[in-house]
């Protein structure tokens, strides 16, 4: 392997790396799988979804300003307001986090890039293609109308016989693919991809909050995912969940659905707080205080609003003892909020605040966000809730929490990092009238919301008669809304200004002491000419001087070396750097893969069933075309990497990030799989119109056969890489479990087939599912099996080389023991039911 | 395939699993307890008496708040201070690690303490 050494000229360096890591212009731009480019192109696309939900915000307040203003019918009023929390929800506040996600975090953990650029470029393409569905249905009429949670029987094909909820479950499902591939994502990168020296303790507070955010959204997201296929499945082939005539149960959905709706706040939130976490110690000119308890803190507000959900359904009638349970964790996670608010109060008491405009915005937020914590508090108590529950005070909290706790934050963010993206910097004429409109424009609109509220003005009304006296109330809120809308359009045209006009600045407009301004700005593609060593909390760092030592290529991997886009990882606790890890060059392939996925998704939403197999083919076909050409034919050993040390490319070690990320993708698919069995669980405890007339009776044979099978395929994989780091080759062994898994699959379709009528009761619906999962699980088994026979042919595996096996094995292991588990789950429902008749 | 150093590093890695385990054991509290309340009340033991008064259906639901009282419990003095010396980011991973058992066991009495008085099934 050569070594194109550079020559300590910061202009050659850059010039080397830039030929390697910029994305090529013209059509190539399709191709970028850079970080910089894509956490942009996520931004931008996310502030447009943002303009279109907050235009109709705009049509919302014009139908309701007053008893007599109403425009449209409540057919299309129910798709203006489903499309407003749908578009803010899914399209808006999550992607903007992952593009800010995205574009910041390798910088501030002083890396190249994130883990899977290829990933985050498919990412994005699923969130364009997916909110494009969305939008297009909504131009053409055909939009989602149940409200943004889709609540059963409402949304069930009885009484949504359109395509409109179809478009919701099939295009935001879509769009959760790209939500689960950037946690996976800014998962593995926090916890792998640093600069050497970066120990877990020195990691910037934004990675902190990134982190347990990002796992956050791996075990917050399945639920939903679950819910949507499920009532997908029952609109499409009347398979009864959520039917109540046949065993199913509307609640069901309303579980699945909150189990992910309430920790959504809470992903939405905690980004934004980590960006306050880094803006506030720059303004007050002092460390930030409390930065182990904050961490404590997230931790346990991460936890905690997992056990909230039920808040959303206090009015569904449930068990005192179970109210008292989701009331007090509703209460309680006000405390490690409080926690967060309290250690920047003290960081700035500490410090010596300077006033700047990000300081406003982050005014606006403390301001804002206390009052929607305090009312979160006071419809956390049941008496009240009961009270309030669906009226306009409801309405008035959620935007509280939301714009204050996500808007505001990110608003300051976007004044306090656009330098880093432009190189320029503004004289904020603008900014300044920007803020009070919105500021002053929100309150007007959403505190008269708790008033209406508690005169009792329901949610979601297209219509509401001039006797109930809201009409003063509503008309201020529209006036309200309206100034804010101005407020936006001035911030839109001061970023344009900037963005156009701004004055270029060197380095680090805001004196900040984190590893993201150790560059120039605009940043490069590669971010760091060289990367940094970490010699203690990388918020303590002198910016503009480690920044021109590393332009230098004074840090790690100063040079080039055989056209490889290089960057490193690092243990997880102590920093030491352990792999070299060698990225993808820019490519098309994701684009191609989220067409393809996008085709499927279009082959559902119109019916083409069968058509829809060909596109998954496809999508499965296109996604395996990315391993093409990655790794190495032969053993290449440790390479060095600057600094007189040395580490070995990452496909040759034993736990690099795509091994990790295996690890966190069967995490979210685990929670997918237990949320179903939590769902089997649920209607057999709870829902009416059970037992049905007959269990199930999966016979003796064939789940006796398929346990066989499921063992056996395990077995293969761990054999085929026994025998490969043993100097064998793996070949029989990965014959074995391709064939088994093929068997399990035949087994596992012959016991679901087996099953009558799977439409005629809910314990039928929720045993074929259950089964047929097991099997799509063995089928992903099989392709991992199979690749591993296509990598060994092709050279790629050797006794130091055995990756491909390792990712394989987790998976055999693990759809072996879920297959097993679901094959066990069966028998245990229908010995339930049985035992019940 | 694992060196020496690999595996010492995989047990590292594991270690920080602690800053969760206290907050998993809250989790595990509250699906144990909510399921279990519902699973009761489907079967009526809240209409049977187990002793001096206390029905099937409280005092299983006591046990099983004491279990995880006792395991936080436990796990707080586990890791309580001093922390040892484990190198670059050991005595961080402990110090989170205590402090979140410590915040999760008082979250755990807070939110379950209504299997004391509360009625399970109404």
């Amino acid at each position: 392997m050569s070594i194109e050494q550079a020559s300590p000229n910061p202009i050659r360096l850059h010039k080397e790396l830039a030929a390697l890591w910029d994305t090529p212009a013209g059509w190539g731009r399709l191709s970028a799988v850079n970080h910089t480019v894509l956490g942009k192109r996520f931004i931008v696309a996310a502030f447009v979804f943002f303009a279109i939900g907050g235009l109709l915000a705009m049509l919302i307040r014009v139908q309701i300003a007053t008893s007599q203003t109403a425009f449209v019918g409540p057919e299309i009023y129910g798709q203006i307001f489903t499309m407003h929390g749908t578009v803010m929800m899914f399209l808006f506040a999550i992607p903007m986090f992952e593009g800010f996600a995205i574009y910041l975090l390798p910088k501030l953990l002083g890396a190249r890039d994130l883990a899977f650029p290829r990933l985050t470029a498919y990412g994005f393409w699923c969130y364009i293609f997916g909110g494009s569905i969305l939008i297009c249905a909504m131009l053409a009429g055909v939009a989602p109308d149940s409200g943004w949670f889709m609540y059963t029987p409402l949304s069930s094909s009885t009484y949504t016989p359109g395509i409109n909820a179809d478009v919701w479950l099939l295009g935001i499902t879509f769009v959760e693919i790209s939500a689960l591939a950037a946690a996976v994502e800014i998962v593995v990168t926090v916890l792998k991809v640093r600069a050497p020296g970066m120990s877990i303790d020195r990691m910037p507070i934004m990675a902190w909050y990134l982190l347990i955010t990002a796992l956050m959204m791996l075990f917050g997201f399945p639920p939903l995912i679950l819910g949507s296929i499920l009532l997908e499945l029952e609109r499409a082939f009347g398979l009864p969940f959520f039917d109540p005539t046949r065993g199913g149960d509307s609640l069901l959905w309303q579980h699945l659905f909150w189990l992910f709706g309430h920790p959504e706040v809470y992903i939405i939130f905690l980004p934004a707080a980590g960006a306050v976490s880094m803006m506030i110690p720059t303004f007050a000119r002092h460390e930030l205080v409390g930065y182990r308890a904050i961490i404590v803190a997230v931790i346990a507000v991460a936890f905690l609003s997992f056990g909230l959900w039920v808040h959303h359904m206090f009015t569904v009638g449930i068990p005192h003892l179970a109210l008292a349970f989701f009331s007090a964790a509703s209460g309680l996670v006000a405390v490690p909020t409080a926690v967060q608010i309290f250690a920047w109060i003290a960081t700035l008491a500490q410090g010596r605040p300077r006033y700047d405009v990000p300081m406003l915005y982050l005014g606006g937020f403390f301001f804002v966000f206390v009052l929607g914590g305090l009312t979160g508090v006071m419809l956390a108590m049941v008496p009240f809730n009961w009270q309030a529950h669906d009226t306009h005070f409801v309405v008035a909290h959620l935007h509280y929490v939301l714009v204050g706790g996500f808007v505001f934050p990110m608003m300051a963010a976007a004044y306090y990092w656009l330098p880093h993206f432009t190189g320029r910097v503004s004289d904020h004429r603008l900014s300044v009238p920007a803020f009070w409109l919105i500021f002053g424009g929100f309150n007007l609109t959403f505190f008269l919301m708790h008033l209406t509220g508690l005169l009792g003005m329901p949610r979601r009304v297209a219509f509401y008669p001039v006797e109930a006296g809201w009409d003063w109330l509503n008309l201020i809120s529209s006036v309200g809304s309206f100034l804010m809308t101005i407020g936006f359009a001035l911030f839109v045209v001061d970023l344009v200004v900037q963005v156009r006009f701004g004055k270029a600045f060197r380095r680090n407009p805001w004196n900040a002491r984190t590893p993201e301004w150790a560059m120039p700005t605009p940043p490069t593609s590669y971010a760091f000419g060289s990367l940094p060593h970490i010699e203690d909390r990388a918020d303590r760092l002198d910016a503009d001087k480690l920044g021109a030592e590393l332009a230098g290529g004074s840090g790690y991997l100063g040079f080039t070396r055989n056209g490889w886009l290089e960057t490193l990882t690092v243990d997880m606790t102590s920093g030491r750097p352990d792999q070299l890890l060698v990225l993808p060059n820019q490519t098309f392939k994701p684009l191609w893969s989220g067409l393809a996925t996008g085709a499927f998704v279009l082959c559902l939403l119109f019916k083409f069933y069968w058509l829809s197999l060909a596109a998954l083919a496809l999508a499965v076909a296109s996604l395996l075309a990315w391993t093409q050409g990655m790794g190495a034919r032969e053993d290449v050993g440790a390479l060095p990497i600057g600094r007189g040390e040395v580490a070995a490319p990452h496909w040759e070690t034993e736990r690099p990030p795509s091994w990790w990320a295996m690890v966190f993708c069967i995490a979210a698919e685990g929670t997918l799989f237990a949320s179903l069995l939590f769902g089997a669980l649920f209607l057999w405890l709870v829902a009416p119109g059970w037992p049905p007339p007959d269990a199930v009776s999966p016979g003796t044979i064939l789940p006796v056969l398929c346990l066989v099978a499921l063992g056996s395929a395990a077995l293969g994989g761990r054999g085929a890489l026994a025998a490969l780091t043993a100097g064998n080759s793996p070949s029989v062994w990965l014959m074995l479990a391709c064939a088994s898994h093929l068997a399990a699959i035949v087994l596992l379709a012959s016991m679901a087939a087996g099953i009558d009528d799977p439409t005629a009761h809910a314990h039928y619906a929720t045993a074929f599912v259950t089964l047929i999962y097991a099997a799509v699980r063995s089928g992903l088994g099989l392709i991992f099996a199979g690749h591993g026979l296509w990598r060994e042919r092709g050279g790629y595996l050797s006794q130091a080389r055995s990756l491909d096996l390792r990712i394989g094995k987790l998976w055999h292991d693990y759809s072996a023991v879920t297959g097993a588990i679901a094959v066990l789950a069966v028998f245990a429902t229908a010995w339930l039911v049985g035992s019940a008749r | 395939m694992s060196s020496p150093a690999a595996k010492m590093a995989h047990g590292r890695n594991a270690r920080l699993l602690l800053m969760a385990a206290g907050f998993t054991i809250w989790a595990v509290a509250f699906i144990a307890l909510y399921g279990m309340l519902s699973v009761g009340c489907r079967f009526g033991w809240d209409r049977i008496d187990a002793v001096a008064g206390i029905s099937v259906q409280r005092l299983q639901l006591l046990v099983l708040f004491a279990v995880h009282v006792a395991a936080g419990v436990a796990l707080a003095v586990g890791l309580r201070p001093p922390f040892p010396r484990e190198g670059a980011g050991g005595h961080f991973v402990r110090w989170v690690g205590y402090w979140a058992a410590v915040a999760a066991l008082g979250s755990t009495v807070f939110s379950f303490a209504g299997v004391f008085a509360l009625t399970a099934c109404y």
